[in-house]
Formats: C-alpha cells, structure tokens, sequence
C-alpha cells in the first residue's frame, strides 16, 4: 500500500498543480471554449453556404472537428507547459526528485489529457446547450474516443515538448505542427476527397483517427460516415502514443539534453 | 549506516563536456552532520561537482558515493535522501508558498496531512508563516530565496546542497539567509554542502574543500589553512595605486593588487620593522594613501594567495 501510494502521489501532485495553473488562467479556459465555436459557427456557415445539397449539413460534419479541435489544443498547449517549466526553471524541482524520466513524462502526459478532457467537456455542455449536438450520439464512444485522443495528443505534445528548449519557437510549433495537424486530418472535409498526396499524408497523421473515432460518435449515429473502421482508429493512436511515450521519455533522459536545464558558468 | 563517518565520498571524478574538462581528478570526503563548503571562482566547476552529487549529471570517470550509495546506480534512492537548492529560483511563480512547498513534497511521496504540519514547520524556523498563501511572485528575492531552501527540505533530506544560496542577494538578506542555515543545520543536525565565491560565508564552515579551473587546490578546516599561513595581511589603500605598486612591492615583496588596494603578506609580529618600511613609503607617498592597516588572514587571502 505504501509503495503504490509513494508512486502515485508525485502523478497526482503533476496532475493537481497542472488543474490548479488551468482554474488560474481563465483565458486559457475560455480560448477553450470560443476558439472552436468560431470555427463551427464562422468555417461552419460559410462552408455550408458553398454547399448545395439539401440533404446534407455542414454544421453536422464538422461538429466532431471542433470536438477534435478543443481535444488538441487543451492537450498540446498542457504538454507544451513543460516547456515553459524548462525555461523558468521549474523543471529543476521536478527533476531533483526520486522519479524516473518515464514517470515525470507519464505524469505530464496525464495532466495534460485531464485537463483537455475538463476542456472539452466544458465545450460539450455549449454545444448540447446550443443543439449541436444531441442525445442521438453513441456517448459511450465519444467517452472513450475524447480519453484516447486526448492521451495521444498529450503525447504528440510530449514529443514537441522534448525536443523545444524555449517557447520562442511556439509560432513555428502553431504552424508546422497544430494548423498541418488539424488541417489535415478530415475535420474540416472527408480525407476522401483530398488529393492523393495530402491524402496520404492525413493518413499518417495521428489526429485523423482521433477525429475519426469522433465522428463514429457523433455522425455515424446520424446516418453519416467515418472514414476508417473504428477499431482500425483505436489502434492506430493507441500505437502511435505508446512510440510517442518512449521517444519523449528517451529524449528528455539524455544528459545533454537535461544538463541544459540546470545552468553552469563556464570558465573565462 | 554511518560506516566510516563518511556521508559523501568523491573518488578521482573527473567530467568533460565535449573538448572542455570541467573537473579533472576531484577527491574528497564530507562527515556526516558537517558543514562542507565548496569554494571557487566562477566557472570552477563547484555547480557540475553538486550537480553530479545530487545525480542530475554523471561522472565522466571516477566514483561519487552518497550515504553510501552510488549515484550511478542509486540515482533514485539518493534523491530520496538529499535536498538540493540552486543558484536561482525553481519555484513555480504562479503558484502560492504552501502550493509550491506541498508540490515539492508530493514529488517525494509525501502526503498533504504530513506535509502541511511540515510547511508550518519550516515557514516557521524561515519566519515566513505569514507568507504561506501569498503566490511566490509577489515575494522578495530573499524571501524567495528562503521558500527555495524550504522546499530543499520539505522531505527531510540528511544531506543538503546549497549552490551559492546567497547570489546575488543584499548585504542584510544574505545574513539573514545564513542565520536561518545555521539555525537549521544546529536544530536537524544534517549535513550541509555549500558552494560560494563569497569566502568569508566559509569560514563558519567545518571544512571546506578549494577547487579553480576543475582542480582541487586545497582542503581542510577553514582555521588550519589560515594558520598555515602564519603571516599578516598589509593593506594600503590608495586611489593611485597603480602608480605607487611598483616601489611598495620593492618593500614589501609581491603583493596582491585590487583597483585601489594592495595586498601584501607581512610575517607576524613584526611590527617595529614594518613601521620603519612603512614610514619610508608615508614619507614618499603621504598625500597619495587613503589607509594602512594590518589584520590577520582570513580565507579569501588564503584562496587568492593560492591560486594567483
């Protein structure tokens, strides 16, 4: 009893202090919140104007990317924290302390998926509220498609994370990492119906059967389709998160990497 | 579990980064309950030598053993055991004193039942229990520095790394720092490893260990290396010193020079013969000097004498 409480206390304390740092930075949670209303309601009208078919919806198809949308953001934004940890100097407190590399990455990783679950719950309760979405939906997976896709963005996260030394590169993180993520990914529009080229490349991409497992939830239920068959999208992110978690973990136990967070003066 | 009295043992360590040999060859012993000082100019390599004992980095070649334990192999299970503070702040600033405190202790395992009593405890011998809900970014740089210390020990560590605790702190914080270190380590009785460059912070020191350029240079209890010395330190004080160095070293032999004091090693008790050369050079210079006093060594004499 002793031993399981010593291993999980310093997870649930990484866990606690990232939840307590998320409840301070309300605009943080409210980008949670209006960032993906923007798309579904500005992305979301003006693409369904351009569509001409009655009998579909815009606002219908593209209710599982925002879903998606909110899931990537709160994770990799709670993964990238590590990064701001490394620069202020945090990091130092954690690493000083009796955990191996692989359960401080373990524990980041966890806080960054609960926090983009509270998240995109706190979306799902705008979207219910507005009749986005409605009880037709298969809750069952969309629980477990949210849990999934969250641990394997906190993952992607993790990666980036390992290999950023400074948050001054998070424009470069936005552009060649979450806008290509996200936009290629079939949460804006069937990969079907992309050129072959950035077909295969949404193919590859994690996020694509995390969305995909979304829309098993919330269109399939309604008569429309996913993209690939859902146990197909469950294994694909469960293997991805698993090499995710072991390159992160290999790069941040290299001395030379970690030896960077704890400064020495060099000789004149 | 105190075998020989030793609780670090530093065994020929040597570290290189890349071409650059940070430390070559460093041995030395800390007793248990001591307080170990060790000292150097920047750039000495003081903080690779804690960061290798507190198992962040590994020895390039050499043995480092804590409280038995080797911090190759035992890496986790000497963490359990040593607390370690750095130069600069590790607290989350965004987080309140008892946040920051409780996080460090859970790190440890410990849970917030015990850890709170403990909080109250340490905030209490820093007097800082006022201070407990405040969010560390509003606290001053010494007060941080003290919540720094108290998160070093939140988990009860039996040996304690303090890395230049004082940088870059004022005059009355700094003393204040100290006055809670000794109370502390006087109360727990644990063993504490100071690195500086401030060397009069050493002398309270029960042995400190002098290291230049990744060397060792010297160790020992800070009283034996200056009476070794057996000399007296002359100071004369001018803002010309520069001009006038060369005929007081004719005098006084090679001395030490700073923008406007110069140093010089003068033997004991010998007085009547210093006053007579110091006559002469009050006689050539008188309007020229500011001061001139005799004192006794203390360890920044020793240390600068020995490595210049």
């Amino acid at each position: 009893m002793g031993n399981y409480v010593r291993f999980l206390l310093p997870i649930y304390a990484v866990i606690k202090r990232d939840l307590i740092k998320l409840t301070r930075q309300k605009g943080r949670l409210l980008s949670a919140i209006i960032r993906p209303l923007i798309w579904l309601l500005v992305i979301g009208s003006g693409f369904n104007a351009m569509i001409d078919r009655e009998d579909e919806n815009y606002f219908d198809f593209i209710v599982p990317g925002v879903v998606g949308m909110s899931i990537l953001f709160g994770a990799l934004l709670g993964s990238l924290s590590m990064v701001y940890e490394k620069e202020t100097g945090v990091m130092r407190m954690i690493l000083v302390s009796p955990l191996t590399h692989k359960r401080i990455i373990f524990a980041k990783m966890c806080a960054a998926s609960l926090s983009a679950v509270v998240q995109v719950f706190m979306l799902l309760v705008v979207l219910f509220t507005f009749g986005f979405v409605d009880f037709s939906i298969d809750f069952s997976i969309l629980f477990v498609g949210i849990v999934i896709l969250a641990i394997a963005c906190s993952a992607l996260g993790m990666l980036v994370a390992s290999f950023s030394e400074t948050l001054d590169n998070f424009a470069a993180i936005m552009n060649f990492v979450i806008f290509p993520v996200f936009f290629l990914s079939g949460s804006l529009y069937p990969i079907q119906s992309l050129p072959p080229l950035l077909r295969n490349i949404a193919e590859v991409n994690p996020y694509t059967y995390g969305v995909d497992i979304l829309k098993h939830a919330i269109l399939v239920p309604n008569g429309m389709a996913a993209d690939f068959p859902l146990l197909n999208s469950v294994g694909f992110l469960l293997i991805f998160t698993v090499i995710a978690f072991f390159i992160s973990s290999w790069r941040f136990s290299q001395e030379k990497v970690s030896a960077n967070w704890f400064p020495r003066k060099r000789r004149k | 579990m105190q075998k020989n009295n030793r609780a670090i043992v530093v065994g020929d360590v040597k570290k290189s980064f890349g071409k650059l040999v940070a430390l070559n060859s460093l041995s030395f012993d800390v007793n248990y309950g001591d307080f170990f000082g060790l000292l150097g100019p920047n750039g000495a390599g003081k903080t690779t030598m804690v960061n290798m004992m507190a198992t962040i980095t590994k020895p390039s070649a050499g043995k480092i053993n804590i409280l038995g334990l080797n911090t190759e192999t035992d890496s986790l299970a000497i963490r359990r055991k040593i607390g370690l503070v750095f130069q600069d702040s590790a607290l989350d600033r965004q987080l309140t004193v008892e946040e920051n405190l409780l996080f460090a202790g859970a790190l440890h395992g410990l849970n917030s039942n015990f850890l709170k009593t403990k909080i109250n405890e340490i905030l209490k011998l820093f007097e800082l229990n006022d201070r407990k809900k405040d969010v560390v970014g509003t606290l001053s740089g010494g007060q941080r520095r003290a919540i720094d210390i108290a998160r070093g020990l939140i988990h009860e560590p039996e040996i304690l790394f303090l890395d230049e605790p004082t940088i870059g702190l004022d005059v009355l914080t700094r003393m204040n720092i100290w006055r809670f270190i000794h109370k502390l380590q006087k109360s727990r009785g644990i063993t504490v490893v100071l690195t500086t460059h401030y060397l009069e912070e050493a002398e309270s020191c029960d042995n400190v260990c002098f290291i230049d350029k990744g060397e060792l240079i010297l160790n020992g209890k800070p009283e034996r290396l200056i009476n070794q010395f057996n000399v007296e330190i002359l100071e004369i004080e001018s803002l010309e010193i520069e001009d006038i160095y060369p005929d007081i070293m004719a005098i006084f032999g090679q001395g030490k020079l700073d923008y406007k004091t110069a140093y010089f090693k003068v033997e004991k008790d010998t007085k009547n013969l210093i006053n007579e050369d110091l006559a002469i050079i009050k006689d050539r210079f008188g309007g020229k000097l500011k001061r001139i006093s005799i004192r006794p060594v203390n360890l920044n004499d020793v240390f600068i004498w020995v490595t210049t």
